[in-house]
This record gives C-alpha cells, sequence and structure tokens, in this order.
C-alpha cells in the first residue's frame, strides 16, 4: 500500500474569521466582508477593496508592527498544533513548509517612519532574506526539522504543500507544518493596482461582468503526516507543477501549459478526468485567467467539467498563501458537507463556457482538484481526497 | 544518491558595485535575445545559468530549481522606494521584478524549456534545501532533468562593513548553476550525496558510523566556524582542503559557487562539503568531478 499524506491539523485567520467555525459559517451565510484601502501614498483619489483581518483595532494596518506579524503567525501555528493532536516529540520532529508572496516586507513597511531611513533602505540593509519567517517559526516553536521556504508568487504555499506531501509519501519525514501567510502589504496593494488588476467594487470570478481582483490576507497553516486520524481527514493523492513561458504576468489563453499541469496532476494521482467530483479553480477574476483556466478546464474535462467552484470572493486574492488558505477553506466546506457556491456570481460568460456554482453543492466523500496559477509562470495543480478506500 | 549527473556547471562572481548594464553587457555576450527592465537578481541568475547551459540543449520538460538567502533585494527596494520616497505607483516591471521566481520564467523562456519551476530558500542552507527537492523530484521520477541554481546579490549592511562578512571573507554578488540529468553518459560529475541533521552531533554521529570511505576533500560552509572545523579536520584526516570562501568571497550563493569551481577544478576528486545553520542544523554534500566525461558502457545479453 503506498503511504499518503494526511491532513491531520488546520487553522486559518482571515477577513471571515480566526475559528474555522466562524469561517465557514460566513461561507455558508455568504457574509463577505471586504474593505476599501486608498492609496494615500501616492495621492490618488480613491480607494480599492480589500479583504482586511479586521477583528478589532489591533488589526487596523495602521496599527500593525512586527509583533503583530509574528503574534498572528504565531496563534495560527499554535491553533493548527493544537487541532492535530501532536504531542511535543512529535512537534520537535516536523519539517516547516513555508510559503508566501511578500514574505516578512510588511514588517520593513511597519517600521516607517520610526527612523530617518526609507523603508526600502532598512529592507536594503537589514533584509534577513526568505527564510527568516520560516527560521522564526522553527525557533517559536521547538521545531528541529529542514525549513523551506518557498517564492513561487501566487502557487508558493500550494508548492509548499505539493512538496510537503511528496516527502512523507517517499518516507523521507514523518511530519510537516505547511503555512501559507501573506498580510496586507502596500507593495502588494499598490503594485497590482499599477498592473490594473485590481477591481472597482464586487469580485465576480468567471462571471461576463467582472473587472479584475481583490486582494486579501490571510495566514493559514495545515499538518500533514504519514496516516490519518479522524475520519474525514484528507488525504494528498498526486499534483504537479509545470511553467507556463507565455508571458511573465498572463499565461497563454487557450490554457496548453495550465491543461498539461491539471493532466500531470491526475496521472500522478492514477485517476480519469471522471473521478473528479469538484474543483477548486484559481479563478483570480482577470480577463486572462479566467480565459486561460477554463480554456484548460474544457481541454482537460472536455464537455463535462466538473462542479466548479471560486472561493477568492470570500476572502479575497491572499495571494502565495492562496495555496494552503484555499485549501483549507474548501477542505473544510466540504467535510462540513458542502461544496460553497461563487458569492456575488451574475451573469455567464459565454467566451468561458463554464458557469461556476451558483448554489451550494452537498458533498461528501470524493476526489476533488484544486488549481493555482501565479507570476512567472507558475502552474500548480493539487489532487485531494476525504474518500478513505482511496488509501 | 543514484542519478544526479552533473553535465555542466559554471558560476558568475560579480562585485557587489557593478553597474546594471555591465551584468546586461555580459548577458548579451550569452544570448541573443533581448532582456529589457530586468532586475540586477533575474541578470544575475540568467548570466550564471546561459554560461551554465553554453554547450548544451536542455530537455524541454527540463525543470528549473532556484535557490535564494535574500532574492531579488534591490527590486523590493526599487518598487519600495516608488511607493514611500517617490509617492506614486511601482512602475508595473518593477513590481513584477520583486517576484524573484520571475527569474526561473526569463530562464525557462529563454532556454524553452517548460519543466517544473520552484523558488526556495532556508536561511544559511538555501542551496542544500534545493538540491533535497530536485533529488525528491528525481527519486520520485517526476523530472528527469534539471538546472539547479543558487543566486544571492550583496546587503547593502555588508557592502558598507568594510565589504567584509563571517571569517573575513570578501563579499559579492553570487550565480552558480548546474545542468544535471539523471543519465550518467557525457557527466562531468555527480552530486553523489545529500544528507541533513538536526545538530553537529548528530552530524558527527553518521560520521563515526562509517558508512562512507575515506575523506578525499573536505570544504566547509560559511556558518562553521574555526574551532568546528578544526574538529571536523580531526575527526574526517582528509586528503586535501578546498577553501573555496578563501578562493572566490562570499555570497548567499556560495556553497553551490564552491561546488561549481570544486567540479571544474579537481578531476577525479571528490568533496565533502559540511555546512550548518544559525541554529546548528547540519548537512552534507557530497560532490564528484569526474576525470574525464563519462561515456555510455553497453551491454549485450
Amino acid at each position: 500500500m503506498q503511504r499518503r499524506a494526511w491532513v491531520t491539523g488546520k487553522a486559518m485567520v482571515c477577513s471571515l474569521g480566526d475559528s474555522l467555525d466562524e469561517i465557514i459559517t460566513a461561507v455558508r451565510c455568504k457574509r463577505i466582508r471586504p474593505a476599501h484601502l486608498a492609496f494615500t501614498l501616492a495621492g490618488l483619489p480613491y480607494a480599492k477593496p480589500y479583504y482586511l483581518i479586521a477583528r478589532n483595532a489591533g488589526d487596523k494596518p495602521e496599527n500593525r508592527n512586527e509583533k503583530y506579524f509574528y503574534d498572528l503567525l504565531f496563534s495560527t501555528l499554535s491553533s493548527a498544533l493544537a487541532d492535530s493532536g501532536l504531542s511535543n516529540a512529535e512537534i520537535r520532529d516536523m519539517h516547516i513548509f513555508f510559503g508566501s508572496t511578500s514574505m516578512d516586507v510588511p514588517v520593513f513597511e511597519s517600521r516607517q517612519g520610526e527612523t530617518a531611513e526609507t523603508v526600502a533602505n532598512l529592507f536594503r540593509r537589514s533584509s534577513c532574506g526568505y527564510g527568516k519567517v520560516a527560521d522564526a517559526i522553527g525557533e517559536r516553536f521547538g521545531i528541529g526539522g529542514n525549513c523551506y521556504s518557498f517564492a513561487t508568487a501566487c502557487t508558493s504555499s500550494a508548492n509548499a504543500f505539493l512538496y510537503a506531501a511528496t516527502m512523507i509519501e517517499a518516507q523521507q519525514i514523518e511530519r510537516a507544518l505547511v503555512v501559507g501567510y501573506d498580510l496586507f502589504n502596500n507593495l502588494g496593494h499598490y503594485g497590482f493596482e499599477a498592473l490594473k488588476s485590481i477591481a472597482a467594487s464586487d469580485y465576480r470570478p468567471f462571471d461576463r461582468t467582472r473587472d479584475g481582483m481583490i486582494m486579501g490576507e490571510a495566514c493559514g497553516a495545515v499538518v500533514l503526516e504519514g496516516r490519518h486520524r479522524n475520519r474525514g481527514d484528507f488525504m494528498h493523492l498526486g499534483g504537479a507543477n509545470l511553467c507556463d513561458t507565455y508571458g511573465v504576468s498572463s499565461h497563454d489563453e487557450e490554457g496548453l501549459a495550465v491543461a498539461e499541469t491539471m493532466r500531470r496532476a491526475l496521472r500522478q494521482a492514477d485517476i480519469r478526468p471522471a473521478d473528479i467530483c469538484a474543483v477548486k479553480a484559481h479563478a483570480t477574476g482577470t480577463e486572462n485567467n479566467d480565459k486561460t483556466e477554463c480554456a484548460a478546464m474544457r481541454s482537460t474535462f472536455g464537455p463535462h467539467v466538473p462542479p466548479t467552484t471560486c472561493v477568492k470572493p470570500f476572502i479575497g486574492h491572499t495571494v502565495g498563501a492562496c495555496g494552503v488558505c484555499e485549501l483549507i477553506l474548501f477542505t473544510e466546506s466540504v467535510r462540513r458537507g458542502f461544496i460553497p457556491a461563487t458569492p456575488g456570481f451574475r451573469e455567464a460568460d459565454e467566451a468561458l463556457n463554464l458557469t461556476p456554482l451558483t448554489e451550494d453543492l452537498e458533498a461528501g466523500e470524493g476526489i476533488f482538484m484544486l488549481n493555482y496559477f501565479g507570476f512567472g509562470g507558475n502552474c500548480t495543480t493539487l489532487i485531494l481526497s476525504n474518500n478513505e478506500e482511496r488509501e | 544518491m543514484n542519478g544526479l549527473y552533473i553535465h555542466s556547471t559554471a558560476s558568475f562572481l560579480g562585485n557587489a558595485e557593478a553597474d546594471i548594464n555591465y551584468l546586461t553587457g555580459e548577458l548579451r555576450r550569452l544570448t541573443p535575445d533581448n532582456f529589457r527592465r530586468l532586475s540586477r537578481f533575474i541578470l544575475l541568475a540568467l548570466l550564471g545559468a546561459r554560461r551554465c547551459i553554453e554547450q548544451h540543449s536542455p530537455a524541454e520538460d527540463a525543470a528549473v530549481y532556484l535557490t535564494t538567502e535574500l532574492g531579488g533585494i534591490d527590486a523590493v527596494a526599487t518598487a519600495l522606494d516608488e511607493i514611500y520616497k517617490g509617492h506614486s505607483l511601482p512602475k508595473p516591471f518593477n513590481f513584477i521584478n520583486t517576484m524573484s521566481n520571475t527569474a526561473t520564467f526569463y530562464l525557462a523562456r529563454n532556454l524553452g524549456i517548460r519543466g517544473r519551476s520552484i523558488t526556495v530558500s532556508s536561511r544559511d542552507l538555501s542551496f542544500e534545501r534545493g538540491l533535497e527537492l530536485l533529488k525528491l523530484d528525481f527519486t520520485m521520477g517526476t523530472v528527469k532533468s534539471a538546472l539547479l541554481g543558487s543566486v544571492d546579490e550583496t546587503l547593502l549592511s555588508q557592502r558598507t562593513r568594510e565589504e567584509h562578512t563571517p571569517r573575513g571573507r570578501r563579499v559579492l554578488d553570487g550565480s552558480a548553476w548546474f545542468y544535471i540529468a539523471s543519465e550518467k553518459e557525457g557527466a562531468c560529475g555527480a552530486f553523489t550525496g545529500i544528507r541533513s541533521f538536526s545538530d553537529g552531533a548528530a552530524c558527527r554521529r553518521w560520521f563515526k558510523k562509517g558508512e562512507r570511505g575515506a575523506t578525499d576533500v573536505l570544504a566547509f560552509g560559511a556558518l562553521i566556524s574555526d574551532d568546528e572545523s578544526a574538529t571536523w579536520r580531526e575527526t574526517l584526516r582528509p586528503a586535501a582542503e578546498f577553501d573555496y570562501l578563501h578562493e572566490q568571497g562570499y555570497s548567499g550563493a556560495a556553497a553551490a559557487c564552491g561546488a561549481s569551481l570544486f567540479v571544474k577544478s579537481f578531476p577525479g576528486r571528490t568533496m565533502m562539503h559540511v555546512n550548518r545553520d544559525r541554529h546548528g542544523r547540519h548537512t552534507v554534500l557530497e560532490v564528484e568531478s569526474f576525470a574525464e566525461p563519462q561515456r555510455s558502457i553497453s551491454l549485450s545479453i
């Protein structure tokens, strides 16, 4: 019997709340709450929506500092570790797989005004690199295993998950802590606005009236182990990662590389397209993403595309963190019996020839495909199942 | 460790103060492609990788593994300056360049390859962790050939600290690359082992088990102190030592630069490279430099 990697613990903080109960209740009720953030530093006379973590006054971006950055991270990880029920010895033996787009840039931005130095100079002078955050996690929780920090833009934590699961399946490690973390930062907020990628009001991926993406911030963590602990735990069946060399910030709209990634993931999982019960699309809501992804799904699944949901309208596009955070949101919804409809979807786009779920779908055991794409042509597909017979 | 054969390797070591136009000019000598609006980090990655691949045509399905300690420092700082100092939105390409994995994109497009594409970091041990991921993919059969590189710019603080870093080494921009395939034919060397240990004691226990032969050439990573290196020397009694940090200077990509230089400079020898992070996690990397390129031997039954 092939060894599988199982998700045995998870936790998340996002705009919907800081407990899975609160988050999934909000998903069921379609309770969505983007804030609006201005581009004050650039003197622009407008604001754009952003899915901010907003539990209390301490969450306001202007009140944040380095302590906030690490407190939020560590409290999420503590919850995930508690959820898994690991012993201290098992935690010590873990390996850390971290994925993020912004890494610790929010920390440098929060120091603005502390000294006469510019944010850029602070960063140039004292950045500790991409490994700093994972390193801090290891220190805080006494984790002695290896640290791997993935920086593949919006697929970062999906790739972290893929490698952690594969190492467990290859019996190279026993367990892993996989983290996706991206907090609000002006670099991302202003950067995506510079690319004219941010929607003016509503988030409507796959919709004819879509007008871009809305960013969000989140921290998600899953514990992966070589055994399952509870009925309904999800296991990794397979996955793939490829590079689409069409464009640095866009994918080939015929979806060839994206479709090839999906097909390789299916082969890796040793299943057929028809075995997939539902798809969590990447669905950023940009014209290019939606065309590419839908073309790839039609190519992979033919006329029978499985029920498809777009979850970014719940929590925003959490960039490098979306791999783990959307995995948690999706699998936790399925565990509670439903696949969430895409909120805010209004009008099918004939050019896409794909309509996402408009009503929640009852869900049980099955095999699910989760897709993630990013800048730099990065394409990642994960195949997960909660059907123990697949072990 | 079977099947991680090095078919070519090269490095680019740059003066930390070198003008970006100089890097662009150097790159033009290696490829006719016109690269515009690229960051220093991406140019360094392309320079090292193009030098490595010069005589080879990588398979279309080849993967790219880029390891880095710091990522594109200058690109991030440039975009932050546009926002906080220039009070404007960053220029689109300056923002895109902040994502270090765009370096693997430009490299893959330049070489016409479409395989797996991973950018990974691990404080003080990025190159070794990248090699572990590559080894995993080769073992699982998902990757059969790959470019593995390590690229790092120099921090402003390192430049201003009398251009010296731990153990008194000169600091540089570094980019070292290896073209690795599972076939032995034509290879100039091989990664024959990569092992991780939670601390130095576990590493020493493994050495004491004696599962490996005598140490030929010994080398140390940047955080191995003089005291610790003396202990290793005493324990392993190597035939020779290779102080690549003295030869080349220090960059975040130093371990890869050292391995690359070893393969090119010491035919017929095997290097044991001991490295550690600031918390004491240790790695041992074994690299063999073949005496001459390997030819295939066919057996008929």
